[in-house]
């Protein structure tokens, strides 16, 4: 604001021109040396490695070995969902790693520009649970994953048990009630939504792909649109409205339920007689990665058994690292949505299979008609 | 200012006679000089705008092959775009939504802008600072704001009920197109005021002393004098704000619901999930040509106007 | 002009309509610091009770205050450089009659009739094909074709509005053009300038939808809020800084005004 108290000795006649000239062009000068170069000192930093990944992520906790050895966090860089972090990639946005989920993962590998973990690198790589390895494309031929599993978890019905009447089992149905129309709300992306769309209508997910089941899903989300109130991306919009009472049910991951259940909501996440959907996030190495060796250590740090406990107690997900889990006791895992032997949830649910990019292409422009009402 | 302030420094103090040949030939030449103070401005649009626009006119004749692009050149977007009825109804949409925001703004606005133009005689800075400054926080949490406001549980839903007018909550307040109206009208708020502001501020007020003297009653004076002379502002007003709103995806997929997303939102669409970035560019560029005939039928509309109020 | 003149008689209806209008035009903002003190992760009615511990959060939340730099770097930036290359652009287009000006003219606003996301993802296919690396000069660049239309825009009106014989009787009188410029059109222009910079730095402070597709590993502000809106528990702490950067504007706005006050007070018609 000083730009205004200048002008104004001008106006006034107490600076003089020249003198305001050059205070002017300092001013200028100043801007242009000093300024965009980031505060803290990166140039030092710079060695350390960048991870693309979704906000909530970014914070010390889940680095703790990485940060007790090199004294500092790697760098961050955050996106808001994976399809605009794949974009930007492919746009030549050059980061160590990236945080993509499984039904992804074809799409990922197929743009090229990530390269298979060595998993020797990695000291907790043998407890990381088999089963969230063990994904279709997630093998690169030679026996190396392009994927390290991080993070896991179920997509379902979070539901107020208090306005919510159940009529028999919990089931899929639920998101599809009438008596809720306009008091229901569903998660936008087609990545969670399609695929929950396909265990209500049935299909079986190794033929999602054909024609058939895109005729199939689509006639379901075409019924259930009248029904929604909100197709949001950000979970927070969901809580809330469960929270005030504006949703009665609404498609969330655990995190939702774990979270209004800790502000005393009585909601429940629903374990729908068709299964839930499962899914599996994970961490990418770019192929260009210019700190390869810190990138390892910042993927060790993730697979820690310190980082899971925190992802388990403060997140209710799932965690890749099998001894995470030892510290929690039966109920404390149960009413999390979680389970001492975490394989069983994940065979209860229905896995996402990773598709092409062509279907993805398909799912999403159908999808997208859909909600849009056409 | 760079080069004004060069131009100073060759000056010697004495006398103007002393330049350089250079510096002789910019003074004198006034193309040349007019051609040199817009250089800056040029050379940035060329590198920021002209480059990615041809990208874009190029590429909305591609078409999408896997993550790659066939760059064999195609009418095919353009014909999905006229036989698809999705396309056509979200752009009628986005047009009416920022439309009816757009006329709301200034209608609102301009009382406003005229209050501190003409009656506000201390602190019109104080004022024009007040009306700026919740511009000062973020777009993203003025939206987010709003959401409080109109929701469920929110300031208008809570005030009925405890006042006893309504039963149950509102719905159609959050979630509709009238959310996104609302929420625009307010958030471009600055947009309108502004130019507004320095367009009524800049009248001559001599002119009206003169109408007032010659027997014209304030509403005769505020037809024949102001309004012709601020509609400058009125139409950079009106710009400012229907032409960034037409393409706006943040509002609406926050607060429009499944009725209410506009075709910024469809365009992103094309950019991230669908990933038909060709689709995309041929969808902005029909958003383009149906802005810019709108502003031309605009801009003709209001001159013939002018003419007719003088 | 005299004080008895009509002009300057109080309009009780356009004072009531303008109170009105700022407290509709605060009221959503103000609802901010109500929640960023509300002791409640969920921004909702009623309120739960007050707190402090939101504000105490935002000192641990690092990746918080990065974010407010880039975003007040790149704001400073953008609004004194597309100001001033704003008002060299509107002064030639307004003074000279230049061959193809109208030309130049539409395409300089061109950005104006764009959709931002266009440039976003123009301009990063861009940039990676000649393989400049995403920074925050790259959002620079970004939110300089966002601003420069709006710079221009502003400040055309002040341009045009002068007379322009003002200059010419300046000139006519043996000052040289920076000279004229300097005495003559500056303080006419001003209120036009003081638009732009605010204009300008506005825009630049808020701008998502570019700052997305160009940011490098360095987020603005806005760009951090956006990915924080999936996180509740972060977000009361974004709140807060809001309700900071709020509390900061005001009473940096009222220092300049209360040093400036006299210059002001003379100066305004």
């Amino acid at each position: 604001m000083d730009i205004i108290d200048n002008l104004n000795a001008v106006k006034r006649g107490k600076l003089s021109r020249r003198a305001f000239n050059r205070s002017l062009f300092a001013a200028g000068v100043g801007l242009f040396s000093a300024p965009l170069l980031p505060r803290r000192a990166m140039a030092a930093e710079g060695d350390h490695p960048t991870f693309f990944t979704w906000g909530g992520y970014d914070i010390a906790e889940i680095y703790q070995p990485y940060e007790a050895k090199h004294g500092v966090l790697p760098n961050f860089s955050i996106f808001g969902g994976t399809e605009e972090a794949l974009t930007k990639m492919r746009g030549g946005f050059v980061v160590d790693a990236a945080h993509p989920c499984n039904v992804g993962l074809k799409r990922w590998v197929d743009s090229g520009l990530f390269q298979p973990v060595d998993t020797s690198r990695l000291a907790n790589w043998g407890d990381v649970m088999p089963e969230l390895v063990a994904m279709e494309g997630n093998d690169n031929g030679a026996g190396r994953p392009w994927m390290v599993p991080f993070d896991w978890g179920g997509t379902s019905i979070t539901y107020r048990t208090d306005i919510f009447e159940l009529e028999g089992e919990e089931s899929w149905d639920m998101l599809w009630d009438q008596r809720y129309a306009g008091r229901l709300g569903s998660l936008a992306s087609g990545g969670d939504a399609w695929w929950c769309g396909a265990i209500k209508a049935g299909v079986d997910f190794k033929d999602i792909a054909s024609d058939e089941a895109f005729e199939r899903i689509s006639a379901v989300m075409r019924e259930q649109r009248p029904l929604i109130r909100v197709y949001t991306d950000d979970t927070t919009t969901l809580e809330q409205a469960l929270a005030s009472g504006e949703m009665a049910a609404a498609m969330t991951w655990n995190s939702s339920a774990v979270l209004l259940q800790s502000e005393e909501v009585p909601v429940k996440f629903a374990k729908p007689k068709e299964g839930q959907l499962t899914w599996v996030c994970g961490i990418m190495i770019h192929k260009d990665a210019p700190n390869l060796d810190k990138t390892y250590e910042m993927i060790d740090a993730l697979l820690s058994v310190e980082t899971g406990q925190f992802m388990i107690n403060d997140y209710g997900y799932g965690h890749s690292n099998l001894k995470s889990f030892d510290a929690f006791d039966d109920e404390t895992l149960v009413s999390l949505g979680l389970s001492k032997n975490p394989a069983e949830i994940l065979g209860e649910g229905h896995f996402m299979i990773p598709q092409s990019q062509d279907w993805e292409t398909r799912m999403n422009e159908t999808f997208e008609m859909i909600k849009a009402g056409f | 200012m760079s080069d004004a302030v060069s131009t100073q420094g060759s000056i010697p103090p004495t006398q103007t006679e002393r330049r350089n040949g250079l510096g002789r030939l910019i003074a004198r030449s006034e193309v040349l000089r007019g051609y040199l103070m817009l250089s800056p401005a040029m050379i940035i649009m060329i590198i920021g705008v002209l480059m990615p626009f041809l990208i874009l006119v190029a590429m909305s004749f591609w078409t999408r092959d896997g993550f790659d692009f066939d760059t064999t050149l195609t009418l095919t977007n353009y014909g999905r775009a006229i036989d698809e009825p999705i396309f056509g109804a979200f752009l009628a949409r986005s047009f009416w939504v920022s439309g009816i925001a757009t006329v709301a703004t200034v209608l609102l606005c301009y009382p406003m802008a005229y209050y501190v133009a003409f009656h506000v005689h201390r602190n019109k800075m104080l004022w024009i600072i007040m009306m700026t400054l919740p511009f000062w926080t973020s777009y993203l949490l003025r939206v987010f704001a709003w959401k409080v406001i109109l929701g469920y549980e929110g300031v208008i839903n809570s005030s009925l009920l405890t006042a006893g007018v309504i039963e149950a909550p509102l719905e159609f307040l959050l979630y509709s197109q009238t959310a996104v109206i609302i929420t625009l009208a307010h958030a471009w708020a600055a947009f309108a005021i502004l130019p507004l502001y320095v367009s009524l501020e800049k009248i001559d007020r001599s002119l009206l002393e003169a109408a007032a003297d010659l027997g014209d009653g304030p509403t005769k004076r505020f037809l024949r004098i102001t309004l012709p002379l601020s509609l400058p502002g009125v139409i950079s007003a009106t710009f400012l704000i229907f032409i960034p709103t037409t393409g706006d995806y943040i509002t609406p997929a926050l607060l429009g619901g499944p009725d209410g997303a506009m075709i910024g939102n469809l365009i992103q669409l094309q950019f991230g999930a669908v990933n038909n970035w060709p689709m995309g560019a041929t969808l902005s560029i029909i958003l383009m040509l149906w802005i810019a005939a709108v502003a031309l039928v605009f801009l003709f509309v209001t001159r013939k106007s002018k003419e007719s109020l003088i | 002009m005299s004080d008895v003149s009509y002009i300057r008689r109080p309009n009780r209806v356009l004072t009531v309509y303008a109170y009105i209008f700022l407290i509709v035009l605060y009221l959503p903002v103000l609802s901010i610091p109500l929640f960023a003190f509300n002791d409640s992760i969920y921004v909702r009615f009623p309120l739960q009770g007050f707190t402090t511990q939101w504000f105490v959060q935002l000192w641990e939340r690092e990746s918080l205050w990065d974010a407010l730099g880039n975003s007040l770097r790149v704001g400073f930036f953008v609004a004194a450089l597309s100001t001033a290359l704003g008002v060299l652009a509107a002064r030639a287009i307004t003074r000279t009659r230049l061959p193809g000006q109208s030309a130049i003219v539409a395409f300089v606003m061109l950005p104006i009739v764009m959709p931002g996301i266009i440039f976003g993802v123009a301009l990063l296919v861009l940039l990676s094909r000649i393989g400049i690396p995403l920074s925050l000069y790259t959002v620079t660049l970004g939110h300089m074709i966002v601003c420069l239309p709006f710079a221009i825009a502003t400040l055309l009106p002040r341009f045009e509005g002068f007379d322009k014989s003002m200059e010419e009787a300046s000139a006519d009188l043996g000052e040289n053009g920076w000279f004229t410029f300097w005495r003559v059109t500056f303080p006419i222009v001003l209120p036009g300038i003081v638009a732009s910079l605010l204009l300008t730095f506005t825009i630049s402070f808020d701008e998502v939808i570019m700052a997305f597709f160009l940011t490098g590993t360095e987020p603005t502000l806005p760009m951090y809020i956006w990915s924080q809106l999936r996180f509740p528990r972060e977000f009361p702490s974004v709140l807060a800084l809001s309700t900071i950067i709020l509390f900061v504007s005001f009473i940096m706005v009222f220092a300049a005004l209360y040093i400036g006050r006299m210059g002001l007070q003379k100066n305004d018609r």
